[in-house]
């Protein structure tokens, strides 16, 4: 399944909680404040970056570009509507609200 | 009771309609004429972060009214030194040259403000 985050990892623990579920090599996409969780250097980087190991990661472009971020996570894949749309037909989805 | 105001800014922009009452009800304030702090703390450093472009999502840039504020009497900006550091950014990448505060000196604004007004 595809586990779909769009909060922010300081505001809730949605991010950690979705990790712990994710079995190995389920795809992670953080799109919303979710993708806060993607961005290098801040004191929640560790949680994607331990899960890249086990999991395709992707962060929505547009919400990136909305909240003025750049330093994306190496290995963090950076998608656009298209490409959300294609992880979608390919997985069912479990988004944790 | 004085009358100073505080708006503490928590969450960040976009994910929610917070950010933008909390613009609104600034310059509301400011209208007034009042004594008004503005506090980022948690999420709400986001809202002052440089660079936001949401043009894909259709919204207008959030960050792009801060500096503006100046204009209407609005002139003490504060960020919390923590909030900043747990998110890898320094003041230099806000739109407005706030003062880095303290938890306690955030506590001691919010004291000496009359009101304190939450987003």
């Amino acid at each position: 399944m595809l586990y779909t985050i769009n909060k922010s990892p300081f505001s809730t623990n949605n991010l950690e909680s979705a990790l712990g579920i994710a079995p190995a090599g389920a795809p992670i996409l953080l799109y919303e404040d979710g993708v806060y969780g993607a961005v290098e250097g801040t004191r929640s980087a560790a949680l994607i970056q331990a899960a890249l190991s086990d999991h395709p990661v992707f962060a929505l472009e547009a919400d990136l570009e909305a909240r003025g971020l750049s330093k994306v996570i190496d290995g963090v894949q950076v998608i656009d509507y298209d490409g959300f749309v294609e992880l979608v037909e390919q997985h069912d989805v479990a988004p944790w609200l | 009771m004085s009358d100073k105001v505080a708006v503490v800014m928590r969450k960040a922009p976009y994910g929610s309609v917070y950010t933008a009452e909390g613009f609104r009800t600034i310059m509301g304030v400011a209208v007034f004429e009042m004594d008004i702090s503005v506090v980022f703390l948690d999420d709400g450093v986001y809202a002052a972060v440089k660079g936001q472009h949401p043009e894909k999502l259709d919204m207008k840039p959030l960050g792009d009214g801060f500096p503006m504020l100046g204009d209407f009497g609005v002139k003490k900006f504060y960020v919390h030194d923590e909030s900043l550091a747990a998110r890898g950014l320094t003041v230099d990448d806000l739109v407005v040259p706030a003062e880095v505060v303290s938890s306690a000196e955030i506590a001691k604004i919010m004291g000496e403000s009359g009101k304190v007004l939450p987003f």
